[in-house]
């Protein structure tokens, strides 16, 4: 039963500053993209007149939007596809089962963590476009995303926190591994599928340097790539290029908030695993 | 300790296997591509103009060779273009012919045996020495005794596009600007930003991309050297009282405050807070709408008469890629798109100058009816282009790092900056020279 | 970072037939194996092929070819090591991440941890406040990095507020607060994923200990202090790890933020560098060294934040 004292005050008020210093940038670009000429003055934070959609409206002429979306769509859920499950099983298989190489592959993944993607760049892409020949294909692009690692290590402390008692019980009544993986962890999972999507999510979504490489083909590439390439080349030289730019960059962003917001509720903070090990 | 051992097993576990996938890459039969035909792709630079132009020149071609069909892709522009391509040439993923190559990383895509010689095709050599005249040779390995791994395209010789109504605001006839000695240059500089008429004299992007230079020192280094190129006869040039003169000019305009020294966030000639611009004729199209522009040559120290002053080429060329099977095919097409019809329209579809040598002699309609252009063209006659090396983009990025430490940020002096870029260059160029 | 299992085990609790030899060979499931196994074979084509070649390379003269053609890649041992630790703009570059991870990691650290522990204790608003701190995190940098340069240039907002306050040269091109601007974009950026993992962890500590520590006397500082910051070791180290991992190999933001590198390389980075050299530059050997050493330097920092977090 807390009451309303003066460090509760406080609290909400830090909070609240807190917040509101986190969201101002989005705010500036919001408003920023609707403004017929984009203010750098604080006073013209709070623009009476001046609105405009006509900085949307051009990057639609410039810019495929929604073939550019689809294509983001199509990546997002190859990506997902894979980690959902290959990541879940191998997330599964790191924490509750017993196999030699657990360990080594457990090390193998922290280390995958920790090398830049641009020292594996044109390796990977002589293997992926050269050798086997997947260039300009949806497969090339999901491939070095195709299951994330952290998303394996979410679900391995996911695991690791459940209890034991419900495993044995199956074991002991005689259910093969198979068996326990389906009908036990897989169902006690839901809660971490959430956290899992939206940090998958975020890779594939936003990546701009792979598909760049990996697609000469204008029409397959996602909106991380034809916006990044409209915010560069082409928001420079219309009328208004702060606008522009604004509203490239809003146009990017818009689809990942948007979705976090609808889907937030779900992503309830036990989701990561009690007991976050090493 | 166990975790030390674990990384180590990991490490033996994984490398044989890793290595077992990473099988290799066919390469082509060079003998059986050089004279076969069949359908090709080119790539060409996504730029609306140009892209149009490929689309134009494709159509025509399919229409008239069916059986030799030619599909156009795009590929971005800017310096990751670059990158793209050399990365596709190690994959052996690159087409047939690419309209926009840069002539920096070109001979390190030779050195990697992405590229293929066009003096091996019947004709190849005089096709490109006819078209472009006796500068073709600057393009082609051994000071131009050697092969063409490339086709010199097109131009955009670099001028100083300045803002008419800026000029008449600061007191400066439009007209006769007189700014083409570094004095006159620096006075009127001065002069614009002094009455206020614009927040800046001109905003050259003062980032530390490797190839900045082209747009800020090196067409005026070309000026006043008239037409030393940055490295030549291997060695650098510019650590000389010319490199020194052109370096002591930016570094005056950044002290005073008349370049600012951070990127603009939008087209400064555009929005209006700059009165110049180092630029080619493309800009003409893009502030076309924008602005009253005017055009003036590039200036030097004791100001060169505007009929000889060199500036900076600016090119891009055509290159024919090793991955190439229908190469007969690939060099009709280059030399269909590279004919007097088709460079004629890339000329009125993109403004930007064919490298071919007369250009006002062989389209007199076009630059009767668009006289913006005919100081252009006229200046393509006398231009220079970077360097012919291999390793030359570690070569500008040595320079232009030490060109921002002294010119633009004012760390060192510049006296000191161009003997230490010479220093770090002189081993670069032995290495690379070709 | 221990991991909490030994690398081998007897079946000791499979109660599954016993196929001796098979057992013994593979460990107690051997289904976990199978399990993983498309994970290892992703793991094996996507990163163990690239990363394994980028090691051989630094260890030789070389540059990159077309399919066919044949080039000589002499031995250099450890020379393309050597040209990268005496290039002045590479050290500048560690000397910049050393800055970064400087400012960053202990803020990213305090501030996620305090935010955490006040966003658990309100009730009100709390789904409010999540999402703002949550939502740069979820945007990509191409997006924000615009608005940013539009916030901190000279005729900027932050500028402008400032009025005869602001920095001169501005903040993005003033090589004493061109990194530090940097690690401010990317603590702001990336705090809500650490936030997240913090408020994970808090779900964990009962809140029996809270009450008896305020029943006892003990005052918010007080609370905080001796129960909640224990309690997140664990965590504390994770986002120690992360944090550096993610702050050593920077490279949007040097590439996007200050195009090239600053003023004078002021926010260079090791990656940056690995692009330049090894992508624009074609020297692929110079730059895997400088890769391979990146990389030991951030398994060396993790195993030091692991050392530290253990000792308290």
């Amino acid at each position: 039963m807390r009451t309303r004292t003066p460090a509760r005050i406080a609290l909400y008020a830090l909070l609240a500053l807190a917040a509101l210093a986190f969201v101002f940038p989005f705010y500036f670009m919001i408003v920023g993209a609707l403004q017929e000429d984009p203010t750098t003055t604080p006073a013209g934070l709070l623009p009476a007149g001046g609105w405009t959609l006509e900085n949307f409206a051009l990057i639609d002429e410039r810019v495929p939007l929604l073939r550019a979306l689809l294509n983001s769509v199509v990546f997002t859920a190859g990506v997902l596809l894979g980690t959902l499950t290959f990541g879940l099983c191998a997330g599964y298989s790191l924490s509750r089962l017993h196999w030699r190489g657990r360990g080594v592959l457990f090390v193998v993944m922290l280390g995958v963590q920790m090398v830049p993607f641009q020292l594996l760049m044109i390796p990977l892409y002589v293997q992926v476009a050269g050798s086997y020949g997947l260039g300009d294909t949806f497969a090339g692009m999901i491939l070095p995303f195709f299951i994330n690692t952290t998303a394996v290590f979410i679900f391995r402390q996911f695991f690791l926190a459940l209890p034991e008692e419900m495993f044995e019980a199956a074991r002991i009544d005689g259910a093969g591994e198979l068996r326990v993986l389906w009908s036990i962890a897989i169902p006690l999972v839901r809660p971490a599928i959430a956290t899992v999507t939206l940090i998958t999510f975020i890779g594939p979504w936003n990546e701009f340097l792979w598909p760049f490489l990996i697609t000469k083909d204008a029409t397959m590439q996602p909106l991380a790539v034809a916006l990044a390439n409209y915010i560069s080349n082409i928001a420079q030289t219309v009328a208004n290029p702060n606008g522009a730019i604004l509203a490239g960059a809003c146009a990017l962003a818009l689809p990942v908030v948007l979705l976090f917001c609808l889907f937030q509720k779900y992503f309830t903070a036990s989701d990561i695993g009690a007991g976050v090990k090493g | 300790m166990t975790l030390t051992r674990r990384a180590f097993g990991a490490t033996a576990l994984t490398l044989p296997l890793a290595l077992a996938a990473g099988c290799g890459r066919s390469p082509v039969d060079a003998a059986q591509a050089a004279t076969s035909r069949g359908p090709i792709r080119i790539w060409v630079s996504n730029n609306e103009q140009e892209l149009a132009w490929g689309q134009a020149v494709t159509e025509a071609w399919n229409t008239a060779r069916p059986d030799e069909p030619v599909t156009l892709q795009e590929v971005p522009a800017g310096a990751s273009s670059e990158e793209a391509i050399s990365a596709a040439i190690v994959a052996g993923t690159t087409a047939d012919l690419v309209f926009n190559a840069s002539p920096a990383a070109l001979p390190d895509w030779v050195r990697a045996g992405g590229l293929v010689d066009l003096t091996t095709f019947e004709g190849g050599r005089e096709h490109i020495e006819q078209r472009s005249g006796e500068r073709a040779r600057g393009y082609a390995e051994d000071d131009g005794a050697g092969g063409y791994f490339q086709l010199p395209w097109k131009s955009n010789p670099v001028m100083v596009m300045f803002n008419r109504e800026i000029f008449a605001a600061a007191g400066i006839d439009p007209n006769a600007p007189g700014m083409d000695t570094f004095e006159s240059f620096l006075e009127g500089s001065r002069q614009i930003v002094g009455t206020g008429a614009s927040a800046s004299a001109l905003w050259p992007a003062p980032t530390s991309d490797f190839y900045q230079p082209w747009f800020d020192f090196y067409p005026m280094y070309l000026a006043q050297t008239r037409g030393r190129l940055l490295v030549e006869d291997g060695a650098s040039t510019f650590d000389s009282p010319d490199g020194l003169a052109v370096a002591e000019l930016w570094r005056s305009l950044y002290e005073e405050g008349l370049a600012p020294q951070e990127e603009s966030t939008d087209d400064a000639m555009t929005m209006g807070t700059t009165a110049m611009q180092l630029a080619g004729p493309w800009a003409i199209a893009t502030y076309r709408d924008q602005i009253d522009y005017g055009f003036m040559p590039v200036p030097s120290a004791d100001g060169i008469s505007p009929e000889e002053t060199i500036t900076f080429a600016d090119s891009k060329n055509v290159a024919m890629f090793s991955s190439s099977q229908n190469r007969l095919t690939a060099w009709d097409f280059l030399t269909f798109a590279t004919s007097e019809e088709w460079d004629g329209k890339l000329l009125e579809l993109s403004g930007q100058m064919p490298l071919r040598a007369d250009l006002l002699d062989t389209y007199p309609d076009y630059f009767a009816e668009h006289p913006d252009y005919t100081a252009f063209a006229d200046q393509a006659d006398r231009v220079a282009d970077v360097p012919y090396l291999s390793g030359s983009i570690e070569i500008w990025q040595r320079f232009r790092d030490e060109f921002s430490a002294s010119a633009i940020f004012g760390k060192k002096s510049v006296g000191e900056a161009l003997r230490r870029a010479a220093e770090q260059i002189d081993p670069l160029v032995q290495k690379g020279a070709r | 970072m221990s991991t909490s299992v030994p690398a081998r085990t007897t079946g000791t609790r499979s109660t599954a037939d016993s196929r001796g030899p098979l057992r013994r060979l593979l460990g107690a499931q051997p289904l976990g194996l199978g399990l993983s196994l498309p994970y290892i074979v992703f793991l094996a084509a996507v990163m163990a092929y690239p990363l394994g070649y980028a090691v051989y390379i630094s260890f030789f003269d070389y540059v990159f070819t077309a399919p066919g053609m044949d080039m000589d890649h002499p031995f250099v041992g450890l020379e393309n090591y050597r040209i990268a630790l005496t290039d002045p703009r590479v050290l500048q570059s560690f000397g910049n991440i050393a800055v970064f991870l400087v400012i960053n990691v202990p803020l990213t650290v305090i501030l996620s941890m305090v935010f955490a522990s006040a966003l658990d204790s309100v009730t009100r608003w709390a789904a409010a406040f999540r999402v703002a701190f949550y939502v740069p995190y979820v945007t990509a940098s191409v997006s924000l990095i615009g608005v940013w340069m539009l916030l901190f240039s000279q005729d900027g907002l932050v500028n402008t507020v400032l009025g005869p306050l602001a920095p001169d040269p501005s903040w993005l091109v003033n090589d004493a607060l061109a990194m530090p601007s940097i690690a401010l974009y990317v603590t702001w950026k990336q705090l809500g994923f650490y936030i997240l993992l913090f408020l994970a962890a808090l779900q964990n500590v009962p809140a029996e200990l809270y009450e008896s520590a305020s029943t006892d006397g003990a005052g918010v500082v007080r609370r905080f202090r001796h129960i909640t910051v224990p309690s997140l070791r664990a965590t504390t180290l994770l986002v120690l790890i992360l944090s550096i991992i993610t702050g050593a190999n920077l490279f949007t933001e040097p590439y996007l933020l200050t195009s090239g590198g600053g003023p004078d390389g002021a926010s260079t980075s090791p990656v940056l560098m690995i692009y330049q050299k090894g992508i624009q530059q074609g020297n692929p050997d110079v730059a895997s060294a400088i890769g391979v050493m990146l990389v030991i330097l951030v398994g060396v920092l993790s195993l030091v934040s692991n050392r530290l977090t253990k000792e308290r």
